[in-house]
């Protein structure tokens, strides 16, 4: 079928693309590497990281191969508003969660990860939590964009599917091991320049090469009604608000975000996360356009397969140089995300597990630092197996999808509200995780007085979703009084609607029940934590370098 | 005039990627003259 279908390079013609990218990403790293590694840079660089650099990490990270493929999905089903709807959405968790960024930073300046913040605050229960939810995510992160990698490799060249898997984790890992952190935000830089080259590019190219302007206007008679609707409420109901739900819960749930948040320069947040939103936005938006285009042309996805979509229209429409740029941005934005990935994972053992449960806040920098790099070491091989074996292993997403959703509100009352408890956060996180699967899962039937109940909870987590994003950037009164109003107008509208989409309906619910459960279990004690404690506990772990002042 | 709505409307998005990537190239040549002016490391 791939001979038949796509351009096919050569394995000498493929290899040597690889070898271009990772062994230039490679003498990249060499400009910045040290003997003896810093720890704390190790995880975080020096907390001083400029806006350009910083605006080029969060976007590169954000965008992962999957951005490219289901934009373009989106684009072909859900027509004119589809790629808007994947694009815009997911630009907005990294708007939203700056105005929350900033307060931990001011909390916590020292520190590495958001988990370091919760065990001060809460200790190891809430920490861990947090910190193996973002350690699943990011082995999940790892396989799909390892997955991408073969798939990609297997489509355009004879080589097999398992040798992309294994040359991209490799490579990944070759420049990421020895200066962690300091080595993802660099190398982002690079690919995200080169990203955004080619991104610019095969846009217009595709456009042209198609016929122009003219072509698309022909081909609207093409597009149904609804597909035609730049306010098409499939596009809303399917694609658009189960990604708003997200928005927060992956911005807080993902220490890759949080790690840039520690590590940006403060007074320099505001600007990268603004950049790297509208960055994200225009390159995921835009190579969206490729699946809208292919709908307008009448093109079929071979097999059936949406992930063909943009790999076929570039295949037959644009020249083998073209298709060459392709390839680098696939395999640019795959590699951003997972050398992130390994950063965050390593980062979390460093800290959460050694730091602070195992060597109780007083660890040997040198081990701390063999920890981590082993930590890559090992999840590479974890994502190189998972990708390798094409195990099945996406439903995990689904729960740690949930898991976040649970954590939005307790995490972020924790930072603000002086009452949140242990036994709260805790509670509110189980609670909404179960009550996530009972409705996910239809464990029981959304029927009657159980479907009612069910969408006022979940009305009740869209109030939650929408008040804390007025409250993030408008304040606590104006944040209050919009998600109580939101709350009643949704459940106005959801109730005998809502149960019949019960995926949106389960990511409200987890958001409403830990919410109301992190609440009513707070109100339960009296006990009132002092903020700044929390810049006490959390430290720097090497002598090395000084602290960054709160 | 749908053909040229159309058309910016799958041009914005490469245009608005090309403000972006001379904004953060601009920023990050900054970033590299003041680490090399205050001697301290780029990252």
């Amino acid at each position: 079928m791939n001979e038949e279908n796509f351009y096919q390079f050569s394995t000498l013609t493929v290899l040597a693309l690889l070898v271009f990218f990772y062994g230039g990403t490679y003498l990249l790293t060499l400009l910045i590497k040290k003997k003896k590694e810093n720890t704390d840079a190790f995880m975080v660089s020096n907390h001083q990281i400029g806006f350009g650099l910083g605006a080029a990490s969060m976007t590169a990270t954000w965008i992962w191969a999957a951005s490219f493929y289901g934009a373009a999905t989106s684009g072909y089903t859900y027509g004119i508003s589809g790629p808007l709807h994947y694009g815009l959405w997911g630009a907005l968790m990294i708007l939203f969660i700056y105005p929350f960024g900033r307060r931990f930073r001011k909390l916590a300046p020292n520190a590495h990860t958001l988990g370091e913040l919760i065990h001060a605050r809460h200790g190891s229960s809430s920490q861990l939590i947090l910190a193996s939810s973002n350690i699943l995510g990011s082995i999940i992160s790892l396989m799909v964009n390892f997955t991408a990698s073969g798939a990609l490799v297997s489509v355009l060249s004879p080589l097999s599917f398992q040798a992309g898997v294994i040359i991209a984790g490799v490579g990944v890992l070759c420049y990421t091991l020895w200066s962690g952190f300091r080595a993802s935000v660099l190398t982002d830089f690079a690919q995200l320049m080169a990203m955004m080259a080619v991104a610019i590019l095969i846009i217009p190219a595709v456009m042209f090469a198609l016929g122009g302007p003219q072509t698309l206007s022909e081909g609207m008679s093409l597009l149904t009604p609804e597909q035609a609707n730049l306010f098409s409420m499939d596009a809303i109901l399917n694609q658009g608000a189960p990604f708003f739900v997200a928005v927060l819960a992956y911005a807080i749930g993902n220490q890759t975000i949080s790690q840039r948040l520690f590590a940006v320069r403060e007074d320099h947040i505001k600007p990268t996360f603004i950049t790297a939103t509208i960055g994200y936005g225009a390159i995921v938006i835009g190579l969206g356009m490729i699946g809208l285009m292919a709908l307008m042309t009448g093109m079929e996805p071979i097999g059936g397969d949406m992930n063909n979509l943009i790999p076929q229209m570039v295949s037959m429409y644009l020249s083998p140089v073209f298709i060459a740029l392709f390839f680098i941005l696939v395999i640019g934005s795959l590699s951003s995300t997972a050398d992130s990935d390994l950063s965050a994972m390593s980062a979390i053992v460093m800290a959460d597990v050694y730091g602070k449960n195992i060597a109780k806040n007083k660890p040997d920098p040198t081990k701390m630092l063999f920890i981590g790099r082993l930590t890559m070491i090992v999840a590479t091989l974890i994502g190189v197996i998972l990708a390798s074996f094409s195990m099945d292993i996406l439903i995990m997403l689904v729960f740690v999808g949930a898991l976040w959703g649970a954590i939005v509100f307790p995490v972020i009352a924790s930072c603000f509200w002086d009452r949140i408890t242990n036994t709260a956060f805790t509670s509110a996180v189980i609670a909404g995780l179960v009550m996530f699967c009972i409705a996910r899962f239809e464990l029981l039937p959304l029927v009657g007085v159980v479907g009612g109940l069910f969408e006022l909870l979940a009305a009740v987590g869209g109030g939650v979703v929408l008040g804390l994003m007025a409250f993030g950037f408008c304040g606590r009164r104006v944040g209050l009084v919009f998600g109580t109003l939101c709350a009643i107008a949704l459940a106005y509208f959801s109730i005998g609607f809502l149960r019949d989409y019960t995926v949106l309906l389960a990511s409200l619910m987890a958001y409403g029940v830990s919410t109301i459960v992190c609440i009513a279990v707070s109100l339960m004690s009296s006990s009132k934590f002092d903020f700044s404690q929390i810049d006490q506990k959390v430290i720097n772990y090497d002598p090395a370098k000084p602290a960054a002042k709160g | 005039m749908q053909t040229f709505i159309l058309a910016l409307y799958v041009l914005i998005w490469p245009l608005i990627s090309l403000a972006i990537f001379a904004v953060i190239g601009i920023a990050t040549v900054k970033d590299i003259r003041a680490a090399k002016r205050n001697k301290r490391e780029l990252v």
